[in-house]
């Protein structure tokens, strides 16, 4: 199996964050047939930032959902090679309770991507170095859209990339580094080109299934071959899942929350236990700095270490609680102990994101000195208006073992490493169960009950980032091709 | 305490009465099984339980086998008591189940007749693990109280400036004051002596006949191998995968609670070199769940709460059924990390597993294949009943560690250790 990863055929997107592109705007668009979609591929392919493409001041990115890569013109059987949870996309009525999505969080309420809605069949991501830059690129893809007939199902504004994500702390710390990308070998730790790329091995040397086709179907030898060997023509190699959810933060309950935890006695605000209450439920100082090493006030000189463990230095949580976001998120060696730190990281490096989110709303925080905001803001103060959050965008090979393992089995399990009725203090649902944060303590911990939702769903698709081939193969497909719908739709 | 029995109860259902079973099970899928008409939350002693149909098929050489609805519940012994509930608690939806099977005696039939119904229609399993033998539902239920009586003592008072030694005398002072807790200072009682005696007899024998059979089993062991690996070599990888409507109906039913009920159902490979390994292969799971993984770990797995491996058909068949903790991805992620030699040397003897080498490697190693063959083999549960549903496992487990922790002195560094499970 050939393991050099085809930079050239690969968007850029899973090669870089775009640090130096600080503004982006999303467009998530629904496609009326396959001639509309061919002619935004063809406008858009020559347009797309590779990872072999040099850092331009802007960069454009493409993906499409399953209902998406239907109206292309893809017949229902060859979208059924992809992963299930993606052909049957993000809003099924078990995966919504699968994800967590009720409630306040459920589809219904949400303002785009909901079965009732438009259809969410694309996503174009835009990157640029300066606002007007981004204005004349979204300008030109609005054009191409109208001239397509394609109809815009919104467009996410994002805020200037900073450094703080709208809660107030440092955020995108950890990130996995894919082996075989060139800026991996500064890495000492990195996870296989498979577990991000589809078409290669992954944490358990072995390909992921993606969506294989006979060689007749590729007579133009558009798509690589299937580097098992089968001869197949490789429509994902190349390629991977990207998941969009809109995550509105209520970012004045969060702080709200906090400062009433932690009055005084007397019912006087106490700032600085207010700070560590949050920092508790991030499981990272505002600055950034790991609770770990820093445990009992914040150090921003630690504001970018990742080089920490909880098995040996926090096993109880002293430190970092067991249900902290972070170390739900990226448990590192604290799960399946009794096999030892190194058995534990493995495990844990199966359950990665590439995370490639961007804040929106209000700048509430980040741009201000140092746990300014927090401090400052009155603990009753509602939170920004319009709606702020994250555009949360992850990249993976596996929707399942990754972002949806992440996501019911650490953030959203009330029974996480062995809690009660502890959800996610950040993120988490509360439904049915999980309004619980517990904080080990010595003599005792402290527990809080009754925790509100911070973190709403609004909106929400799985994507598939192609390969520039597969986006070549799309563009040609036939334009009169009548697809059967997925839900029908076999697998092989 | 009691022990735990593995009760599966089979019986045809004729082709013409399967949609109306269908058609039964989705009703009853809706209103679950812990109130009427089966009032299992009842039934003394009852941990989980299910329904599922399997459906009509034809084995390997095209003989049919008729469908079929089964019935499993972890349960305390004894069986007697079990079944009796079975027919007086629960006895409406029991017969409103067993209708469609072929000559059950009816709702209107004498008790003792429907009793001696459930008894015949029994399927004995080759195995069957018990998270923590011993531990019967009233002693779960009992300890998940005395946690929460302890963690509302911490809400309530103030703990600053205590040393550990001070906090647990407070809370063992707390518990020894408050006479519906009293009981949680003394250990729980063990199994009857009879079980305790019959088990022990069974950890010993076994071995002493394996050392007695010994100069025969070798030389039959090297051929074996030998025979096996021949026989490997023919064994296909998986490249099949589960449709979308069968995942659907999967995900209908499960991560509503913290459990979730698992069931997969295979042909056994053809042939009695597979057919002998197979046993032998469960006569050594038997053994070790009984005597090695008893308490709190199957092999390294935290989150089974019971699991049961029952042969169907006369060995034509192998099911395998358990309730575990959390979603089914984590689950066979925890099967390909941890027990992926347990998961081989058992499945690899079933029809559409990933190819084995030397029985115990490959096959769960090969995650794509390892996943997609038992999605594809698995069997959806519509009705499930669970009797704790919120806790895992290890909150099980947790609850009895903080019970065992309120008896005898303690070190100051264990006392800390002992309140942190709080």
């Amino acid at each position: 199996m050939a393991t050099r990863l085809d930079l050239a055929n690969i968007q850029g997107l899973l090669a870089r964050g775009y640090s130096g592109l600080p503004y982006a705007r999303f467009t998530v668009f629904a496609i009326p047939g396959p001639a509309a979609g061919h002619a935004l591929v063809s406008w858009l392919l020559p347009r797309v930032s590779t990872a072999a493409s040099p850092a331009g001041d802007s960069a454009a990115h493409i993906a499409f959902s399953a209902a998406g890569m239907r109206q292309l013109g893809l017949p229902g059987d060859v979208i059924a090679g992809f992963a299930a949870e993606f052909a049957e996309g993000m809003v099924t009525p078990d995966r919504s309770r699968f994800l967590g999505d009720v409630e306040g969080s459920s589809p219904s309420s949400w303002d785009w991507g909901a079965p009732q809605r438009p259809s969410a069949d694309g996503l174009v991501l835009l990157y640029a170095a300066t606002p007007e830059i981004l204005d004349r690129r979204q300008a030109e893809l609005a054009s191409c859209l109208t001239a397509a007939g394609i109809r815009e199902v919104t467009v996410l504004d994002t805020l200037e990339l900073g450094d703080r994500e709208p809660f107030g702390f440092h955020d995108g710390i950890s990130q996995p580094v894919i082996r075989g990308l060139p800026m991996a070998g500064r890495s000492t730790r990195t996870v296989p080109e498979g577990e991000f790329i589809l078409g290669y091995p992954n944490a358990y040397g072995q390909l992921t299934d993606r969506p294989l086709l006979p060689a007749s179907a590729d007579p133009r030898h558009l798509l690589p071959r299937d580097p098992a060997g089968s001869g197949a023509a490789d429509l994902g190699r190349d390629g991977c899942y990207l998941v969009l959810r809109q995550l509105e933060q209520d970012v004045g309950g969060f702080w709200g929350y906090a400062a009433e935890a932690t009055r005084r006695p007397d019912g006087s605000c106490d700032p600085q236990a207010r700070i560590a209450l949050a920092a508790k439920m991030v499981g990272r100082w505002p600055s950034g700095a790991p609770l770990v090493k820093a445990p009992g006030a914040d150090d921003p000189r630690l504001k970018d270490d990742n080089d920490f463990g909880y098995h040996d230095t926090d096993p109880d949580g002293f430190a970092c609680p067991l249900g902290a976001h972070v170390r739900r998120m990226n448990p590192r060696d604290a799960l399946d102990a009794s096999t030892g730190s190194e058995q534990s990281l493995a495990v844990t490096d199966r359950h990665r994101l590439l995370r490639r989110g961007r804040a929106y709303g209000q700048h509430a925080a980040g741009t201000t000195a140092e746990n300014d905001h927090a401090i400052r803001q009155p603990p009753d103060s509602p939170g920004p208006r319009g709606g702020t959050g994250l555009h949360f965008i992850c990249l993976v090979a596996s929707l399942s073992r990754q972002f949806e393992f992440v996501q019911h089995t650490w953030l959203n399990n009330p029974n996480f490493n062995g809690l009660y009725d502890d959800t996610d203090p950040l993120t988490g649902n509360r439904h049915p169960r999980g309004g619980t944060f517990s904080v080990p303590g010595q003599p005792v911990r402290r527990r809080h009950r009754g925790l509100p939702q911070f973190v709403r769903v609004r909106g929400g698709a799985y994507f598939f980032l192609p390969s520039l081939s597969a986006l070549r193969y799309l563009e040609q497909l036939p334009a009169e091709t009548v697809s059967e719908p997925a839900a029908t739709a076999t697998a092989r | 305490m009691p022990y735990q029995i593995g009760v599966t109860i089979r019986a045809p259902v004729a082709a013409d009465r399967v949609p109306a079973l269908r058609a039964w099970l989705a009703e009853i899928a809706r209103k679950g099984l812990a109130e009427s008409p089966f009032d299992f939350a009842h039934v003394r002693g009852l941990h989980f339980a299910r329904f599922c149909l399997l459906e009509e098929t034809a084995d390997l050489e095209g003989r049919a086998i008729p469908a079929s609805l089964v019935f499993m519940s972890e349960v305390d012994a004894p069986l007697r008591r079990h079944l009796a509930d079975l027919v007086d608690v629960a006895g409406e939806g029991v017969d409103d189940a067993f209708r469609h099977c072929t000559g059950y005696p009816g709702a209107g039939a004498r008790r003792r007749h429907k009793i001696a119904w459930l008894r015949r229609h029994q399927v004995s399993a080759s195995a069957f693990y018990v998270n923590t033998v011993g531990r019967g539902l009233a002693q779960i239920r009992q300890e998940a109280a005395l946690r929460e009586a302890l963690e509302d003592c911490l809400d309530r008072r103030e703990w600053t400036g205590r040393t550990a030694t001070e906090a647990r005398g407070e809370l063992r002072a707390h518990v020894a004051q408050r006479a519906d807790l009293a009981w949680a200072l003394r250990p729980p009682a063990p199994p009857s002596v009879v079980f305790r005696a019959r088990e022990a007899l069974h950890m010993v024998a076994v071995p002493a006949a394996l050392v007695l059979l010994l100069p025969v089993l070798l030389p039959v062991l090297g051929v074996w191998a030998v025979m096996l690996r021949l026989a490997e070599r023919g064994d296909q990888p998986v490249t099949e995968r589960p449709t979308l409507p069968h995942l659907e109906e999967l995900s209908r039913y499960e991560d509503f609670v913290t459990q979730n009920p698992f069931a997969v159902v295979g042909f056994v490979k053809p042939g009695l070199l597979r057919k002998l390994t197979f046993r032998a292969v469960l006569f050594a799971i038997d053994y070790a769940v009984r005597h090695v993984y008893d308490h709190a770990s199957l092999a390294g797995i935290t989150t089974i709460h019971f699991a049961r491996w029952v042969p169907l058909d006369g060995w034509r068949r192998m099911t395998f059924a358990s309730d575990y903790d959390g979603a089914v991805e984590a689950y066979n992620d925890d099967f390909i990390n941890i027990v992926w030699w347990g998961l081989n040397a058992a499945f690899g003897n079933g029809v559409g597993y990933p190819p084995t080498r030397w029985l115990l490697w490959g096959g769960a190693q090969l995650e794509q294949q390892f996943k997609n063959t038992l999605r594809c083999h698995q069997v959806a549960v519509p009705a499930w009943y669970t009797a704790y549903p919120s806790l895992s496992a290890q909150n099980i487990e947790n609850n009895a560690r903080i019970r065992e922790g309120l008896r005898g002195d303690m070190s100051p560094a264990d006392a800390q250790r002992w309140l942190s499970l709080l």
